[in-house]
Order: C-alpha cells, then sequence, then structure tokens
C-alpha cells in the first residue's frame, strides 16, 4: 500500500494545524514521547484532555450561571482548563483562556461570556481536527507511524 | 547519582523517585511520560492530600515531588510547606500561572523550581539537580557538624566517595546506594544528636547571646586550633546542648572568621546572605545584636567593644566595593557611616520577638531605612523598638534580620555609600574576645537575645549586603583561607548551594562578632538595594529569587544563591524589612541570579515601596507567616538556627548551617591565631588572615 500520498495528507494537516495556531510546540513534545513502547500516546493524551476538559467547560458555565460575580472561582476554574490545554498544545484555547482570565480580572462578565463561547468553539475545532488527524494516522498503522512520525 | 550522571555521559540519574502531583488528569499523564522518559520512577496522585499520605508514610520513598500550585483539596504551597518541614524533601512548584509574584510566592515557601506549564523535557530533566544538591548539603551539613571532631571524618568522605564511584555502579545502583549513605549518615547525625524525633530533623538550637558567649569562651580557652566540639561543649557545661550542636555552631564560627579575615584582606565579599546559612541563624551577628538591641550595651559600649575586636580600625570588613576600608573604620570607630560594622554587635538587639528584623538597628536613623550601624553611637540599640524597620521579619528571621540590620546597619549609614558596597563583610568581625567583652555580664538577659533564632534563619539571608549583590552570595566555594574568606565565602558559597550557606559562613562571623554580628552580612548587605526583592525576598526567605529569575530555570540560580530561599524566608523578610530601608540589601546571594536588579543605589524607600509595604515590615512579615509555617526555611538555606539549647527548637540537624560548606576545614586552618579567637587580628582586620 502506498502510504506516501497518506503521509503527504498526515504532514500537510498537521502543518496547517501548526500554521493556523491551532496547535504549538508542546505538541511536538507529545510526539516525541510516543514511541514503541506507547504507540498511541498522543491520540490517548489527546482523549483524555478532551474528556476532562468538555467536564471543565461545563463546570465554567455553570460557574457563569450560578455565580457570576465569583471572579474568583472562573478565573480558578480557567486557570485549570489553560494548564491542561496548554499541556497539549492546544494554542489557540490557551490564548482564549487568557482572554477570559483577563475579563473576570476587569470583572467583566459579558466579556467572560464571550470568551466562554470562544473557547467552546476553539474547544470543539480543534477536537474535530485532532480526530481528523489521528484517523489518518490511524491509516498508516502504527508501524508506519514510528518510523515516519518523527518528520 | 550525580556521580553516576557522569559516567554515563551525563544522563541524569536513572530510578530517581518522582512524585508528581497534580489535579489535572491530562498533564500528569504528559509529566508521567516525560518522566519515563527521563528515566525516573514515576508516581502520580492527583490529590495533594493523598501525597500527603503517602510521603508520610513512606518519607524516603520519594526523591522529589513536583506540585501543581492549584489544586482544590489543597494549596499547592501548602503542601510545598508541609513537605519540606515534615520531609525536607526538594519541591517543584508547577503552574500555568507564570506571575512573577505567584512564582515568587513559591520561591518563597521553599520551593526548589518553578515549572510553567507546559513543562518540556529539558526541564524535567534537570530536576535531579535539585536532589543532588539537597542532599549534598545536607551531607555538608552533617559533615560539617560532625568532622569537626576528627570521629566523622569518615562521613564526608564516604559522601565523596559516594559520588565518585557511583559511577561504577552503574544507573540505578548508584543512585540507590548514595541515598542510602546519605540517609544512613542521616540518621547518623540524628542519632548523635540525641533528637529523639521520628523525622530527620534536629531540634534547633538557639545560640543565644549568652550561649555564644559561653561558647567562645570555651574555644578561646582551647585555642581556636584546638576547639574541638567536644571540648568545646565539655567546658560550655550546657545541659541539652549536643556536640553537634556546638560543632555547627563552631564551623560557623570558623567560617565567620575566615570572612572577616577574608574582609580584612580587601576582599569584598558580598554578604552574601547565608543562603543556607540563613538557616544557621546568624548566630553570632544576632545574637550580639540581639545583645545590643535590647539596648542592654550602650552603644558605647558597643563601638568600644568593637574597636577592641576588631583590633583596628581598617575595615577590611568593610563593604565591599566602596571604600571598604574606610568603611571598616568607621565601623571600627563606631562611626557609622561605614555600616560595615559589625553593628551586628552594636545594632540593638533585635527584638527577639518575632520581628527580629524589626529590632534591627532601625536606629539607622541615617540611613534611609538601613539601620545603620553607625546608629550605634546613637543607639540604635534601641532596635527592638523599631520593629519596623527591620521589617517584621517572624521570629526565624529575626535573628537572621538582626544579623543582617547589623550589618546593614553600617550600610545604611552609608546609605548612599553603600549603594556601591557590594560585599558588606558581615560587619566586624568581632574577635570573640569582644564577645566576651560583651556584657554577656552587661545585662543581656537571656531574654534579650532575640535570636531565637528561629529557623527561619533566614535573615541572614536578608542580611546579605547589598554591595554583594554581585557576588555570588554563596561563594561558599571559594573558601578562602583566612577566615574572613570563609565568611564571605559563606555568602558567596552560594554556589554549592542553593541558597544556602553563604550565611552559614557568616554565622560563624556573626558569632564572632559576639553578637551575632552579621556575620550574616551576606544577608544584611543586599546589596541589591534596588532590588526590592531583596528586602523583601530575603526577609522572605529569600531564597526567593528575584522575581525576574523565579522562572523556572533560573529560580535554580536563584536558590543557588540565595541558599535560603527556601527555608530561609523568614530570615529573610525580617531582614528586608530592615532593609528596605536600605536598598541595598539585596539578595545579593547570587547576584547574577537576581534579575540583577540589585543595584545598589537602589533607594530603600522605592525599594521598600516595591516590596509594597509601606513599612519594612510588611513584606517580611508576610513572609514571615509563611515561613512560620513551613517552619521549614531554615532548613532550606541549611542553616541552623541556633537558639537556646533545651529550648526545644529543633535544628534539623540537616540543616546545620554547616551546609554553607565552606571552608570549615579551612577555618581551621585559617585561624591563625588560634588560640586566640579574639585577637582581632586573627580576624582579618588586621590583615593577616
Amino acid at each position: 500500500m502506498d502510504y506516501s500520498n497518506l503521509w503527504r495528507q498526515i504532514f500537510s494537516m498537521k502543518k496547517s494545524l501548526f500554521d493556523q495556531g491551532y496547535l504549538d510546540e508542546q505538541y511536538n513534545q507529545l510526539e516525541e514521547l510516543q514511541d514503541d513502547s506507547s504507540p498511541n500516546f498522543v491520540e490517548e493524551v489527546v482523549a483524555l484532555f478532551f474528556k476532562d476538559s468538555s467536564r471543565l467547560l461545563t463546570n465554567i458555565e455553570q460557574a457563569l450561571e450560578k455565580y457570576p460575580q465569583d471572579f474568583y472561582r472562573l478565573d480558578s476554574l480557567v486557570h485549570q482548563f489553560k494548564g491542561s490545554g496548554s499541556s497539549i498544545g492546544a494554542l489557540r484555547m490557551k490564548n482564549e483562556c487568557s482572554m477570559f482570565k483577563a475579563h473576570c480580572n476587569d470583572r467583566n462578565l459579558e466579556g467572560c461570556r464571550r470568551s466562554l463561547q470562544k473557547m467552546k468553539r476553539e474547544h470543539a475545532t480543534l477536537k474535530q481536527k485532532l480526530e481528523t488527524y489521528f484517523q489518518l494516522l490511524r491509516q498508516v498503522g502504527p508501524r508506519e507511524r514510528a518510523v515516519n512520525s518523527r518528520k | 547519582m550525580a556521580a553516576a550522571a557522569e559516567a554515563r555521559g551525563g544522563d541524569f540519574p536513572v530510578g530517581m523517585k518522582v512524585l508528581v502531583v497534580d489535579d489535572d488528569p491530562t498533564c500528569l499523564v504528559v509529566l508521567k511520560r516525560m518522566l519515563l522518559e527521563c528515566r525516573y520512577d514515576v508516581t502520580t496522585c492527583p490529590q495533594a492530600t493523598r501525597a500527603l499520605t503517602m510521603l508520610r508514610e513512606n518519607r524516603r520513598g520519594f526523591d522529589v515531588i513536583i506540585s501543581d500550585v492549584h489544586m482544590p483539596d489543597m494549596d499547592g504551597f501548602r503542601l510545598l510547606e508541609l513537605v519540606g518541614l515534615e520531609m525536607d524533601l526538594p519541591v517543584i512548584m508547577m503552574s500555568a500561572d507564570s506571575r512573577t509574584d505567584i512564582v515568587m510566592k513559591g520561591i518563597k515557601h521553599g520551593a526548589c523550581d518553578y515549572l510553567i506549564k507546559p513543562v518540556r523535557m529539558e526541564e524535567l530533566k534537570n530536576i535531579w539537580q535539585h536532589v543532588v544538591r539537597k542532599k549534598f548539603n545536607e551531607n555538608k551539613d552533617h559533615e560539617h557538624s560532625g568532622s569537626l571532631d576528627d570521629t566523622d571524618r569518615n562521613r564526608p568522605t564516604n559522601n565523596d566517595n559516594e559520588y565518585a564511584s557511583s559511577a561504577n555502579d552503574g544507573g540505578d545502583g548508584s543512585w540507590k546506594s548514595q541515598k542510602k549513605k546519605r540517609e544512613k549518615e542521616e540518621d547518623e547525625a540524628d542519632l548523635e544528636s540525641g533528637d529523639p524525633s521520628s523525622t530527620s530533623k534536629k531540634p534547633r538550637v538557639v545560640w543565644s547571646v549568652e550561649l555564644h558567649q559561653q561558647f567562645v569562651n570555651a574555644v578561646n580557652h582551647l585555642g581556636i586550633d584546638k576547639a574541638v566540639p567536644k571540648k568545646i561543649l565539655e567546658l560550655m557545661n550546657v545541659p541539652g546542648l549536643t556536640r553537634e550542636n556546638v560543632a555547627s555552631h563552631l564551623q560557623k564560627f570558623r567560617l565567620y572568621l575566615k570572612r572577616i579575615a577574608q574582609h580584612h584582606a580587601g576582599i569584598p565579599h558580598p554578604f552574601v546572605a547565608p543562603a543556607s546559612s540563613a538557616k544557621v541563624a546568624p548566630l553570632g551577628g544576632l545574637e550580639f545584636q540581639a545583645l545590643a538591641a535590647s539596648g542592654q550595651i550602650p552603644p558605647q559600649a558597643l563601638a568600644a567593644l568593637q574597636d577592641e575586636l576588631l583590633g583596628r580600625p581598617t575595615s577590611s570588613l568593610a563593604l565591599p566595593g566602596r571604600d571598604q576600608s574606610s568603611l571598616r573604620l568607621a565601623a571600627i570607630k563606631g562611626n557609622k557611616p561605614h555600616g560595615e560594622r559589625e553593628i551586628a554587635f552594636g545594632q540593638p538587639i533585635y527584638k527577639c520577638q518575632n520581628n527580629a528584623y524589626g529590632a534591627f538597628p532601625q536606629s539607622s536613623p541615617g540611613v534611609g531605612g538601613l539601620p545603620s550601624f553607625g546608629a550605634w553611637p546613637n543607639n540604635k540599640l534601641g532596635m527592638t523598638d523599631s520593629p519596623s524597620a527591620l521589617g517584621n521579619v517572624s521570629n526565624s528571621q529575626n535573628s537572621n534580620l538582626l544579623l543582617h540590620e547589623l550589618q546593614q546597619q553600617p550600610d545604611s549609614l552609608l546609605t548612599g555609600t553603600l549603594h556601591n558596597i557590594d560585599v558588606k563583610p558581615s560587619g566586624i568581625v568581632m574577635p570573640s574576645q569582644s564577645l566576651n567583652a560583651f556584657p554577656a555580664s552587661e545585662g543581656i538577659s537571656p531574654n534579650q537575645n532575640p535570636l531565637v533564632i528561629p529557623s527561619q534563619s533566614q535573615s541572614f539571608l536578608a542580611s546579605i549586603p547589598p554591595s554583594m549583590k554581585h557576588e555570588p552570595l554563596l561563594a561558599s566555594s571559594s573558601p578562602s583561607n583566612s577566615l574572613l574568606g570563609e565568611i564571605d565565602m559563606v555568602n558567596q558559597a552560594s554556589t554549592s548551594q542553593p541558597l544556602i550557606s553563604t550565611h552559614g559562613a557568616n554565622l560563624p562571623g556573626l558569632m564572632n562578632r559576639s553578637s551575632n554580628a552579621m556575620p550574616s552580612s551576606g544577608i544584611c548587605n543586599f546589596q541589591s538595594g534596588n532590588n526590592p526583592y531583596v528586602v523583601n525576598q530575603n526577609a522572605m526567605g529569600v531564597s526567593s529569587r528575584p522575581p525576574g529569575v523565579l522562572k523556572t530555570e533560573s529560580t535554580d540560580s536563584l536558590n543557588r544563591s540565595y541558599g535560603y530561599i527556601g527555608g530561609s524566608t523568614s530570615v529573610d523578610s525580617g531582614l528586608l524589612s530592615s532593609q528596605s530601608k536600605n536598598p541595598q540589601y539585596g539578595l545579593l546571594q547570587n547576584p547574577n541570579d537576581i534579575t540583577g536588579s540589585w543595584s545598589p543605589s537602589q533607594d530603600i524607600d522605592s525599594y521598600g515601596n516595591t516590596l509594597g509595604q509601606g513599612h519594612p515590615g510588611s513584606t517580611s512579615s508576610n513572609y514571615q507567616s509563611s515561613n512560620v509555617a513551613l517552619g521549614k526555611l531554615p532548613d532550606q538555606g541549611r542553616g541552623r538556627n541556633h537558639g537556646f539549647v533545651g529550648k526545644g527548637t529543633c535544628i534539623p540537624s540537616r540543616f546545620a548551617v554547616d551546609e554553607v560548606e565552606s571552608p570549615t576545614n579551612n577555618l581551621s586552618h585559617s585561624i591563625g591565631s588560634s588560640a586566640d579567637i579574639v585577637n582581632p587580628d586573627i580576624f582579618g582586620f588586621s590583615g593577616q588572615m
């Protein structure tokens, strides 16, 4: 089977994810951690992230509803989200979190709400793109991936 | 471990046991993987409370802890404190929060390092350094405390061998064997000190002025060359005091002498707040100061004492950079401006109160806030009253503060001039005589010893002379033969340790001062005056690195320089407060590390302001509390607080000032006159050293 086409797609997609700012250097670090002993490491981590972050997003949304004036709480929740996202290299999301925190600082509730919407969008977008990306990778097969993924 | 790493061509130690605490599962997984890549032994834990339990159940089960700052069940800083206090393990903080003040807080609380998320592999690869460093320092402590006596000579050697030979063992083996040895040593030390506590920490002995005087008397009697802890202990005949206590105190004393000698030689050495020594508590200086502060000793007397001790007006100790000699002279003569003076002696004794720092010669009226030594004549002694000046360093810090204060005093006097002085010698190293001269009989009541130098003798750190700023405070590495050199080294010794020891060195000097003078010089003189951090930072136990430096990587350096950062916080703050007046007091400890903000020319006031405290005490006070809570701080600094024996204070054996690593050994040799410590010449004033 000719993987070259597939690989081209994979690389191209990865490049675009980076160029568009969805991912940053941290993601490369994750890929470097992947090897024969943990061939699906990146995918596993990303899956874990999205599971946990969905929960966090829900918490943030609820907090905005129930305790709109509690900026400290909001800031704290978003902080977690930010830390989590940064661990996998989710750059855009991380940036949006920073915006959110800035709004919290200014006690700008409306700003927070808008920011949250953006965060959710970024979150969903990244999730979708990465799922596509991983699908491509899976097609290549772990062995191929291991060999080629460092490129 | 280090050796093993070297043996492997620079690989980090394999098998090092890391405990990662973070409520974020993603982060936990990523970190775990990275650490495994580094070939460490990783345990993850999403809850701080559970992590603490694990640690308590198995203290030796981990070598280093990496903990997140924001966690739901427990604040990361709290965990940091507890771990430091209870287990004395290196803790690395991490967070997505990169705000300087938070990072600073981490440092102050004793974090070995502070990583900003996302954490990269490269950063994790280096964490073994913290473990090694800590162990090394501890080892040194043991070494110092024990080695003064011939019996324990093997220990240090063994340790060294461990390092050296670990290479042969190979990865896991070496690491473990080293660890074991160290543990063994620690255990031995514990036993030795007679501390029945289950923890490895030993009760801290507070070296009060009186106690110190007894010590000095004993040393004089025996002759500095022949003064071995065992005999000193016998002569002192203080119930509850252990040989180890004496040993570490002696080491400090020697360092102090060395430092003085160094100063005498005109080597400006930053007062380098004995980062580690902070712990040690500049007993000497502080005590002295305490005495002074208590007002028991009239400034005039102190001045006279100093002169006598110094033997000569030369101010070799003088502020670095500045006209040291002149400073010294001034100091010696009781002139204020040259703050160099050991003011520590003359300094009003720091109030024992928590704000020992406050006690610092607040009197330094002239100086922007620096406790001016010159104040002596002024009767700064009333330091006790000026708690604010010193910055509310909490008790532990007080002691340090005092020292610093004392040290600073001269600086403060200089106020403007001091800026340039980088190294403020811990002041005049008052020959032991002076100490004796001091009126212990004067009525300095034991209570006066503010020294309760809390384990947090971080004050030492604070006392880093402003001038020191450029000099690595802990130049322990450069132990010079001269006594003074020692002292300087202490401060400068930072090299070896994170913060450390420099103070340690100071301490000895301080002690000589008989009043705990400043040997903390390192501490007091934060040169950085400019550096707001300095004061506060130091007080805070600063070991915290200058905010700028806090960044993970750099923090290490800070730690090193400050030595005290972790533990010494308490002290530092104290010093800082007082120092606040004196911009110079930057933490000098690692001038390099410090964001260099320690520019001496900094205005203290502004400094103080930057610290955010209207009054010096504020920052430190905050710090203090944290430090106090930690209790550990001193440990970090590795300084040992010598307090009142029997008071129940514990000096973690590990922390003994000895960390300062210095050149205690050198000291013994460097102290020429041996027989007569009191001899000012010895201190280098006469340049003999």
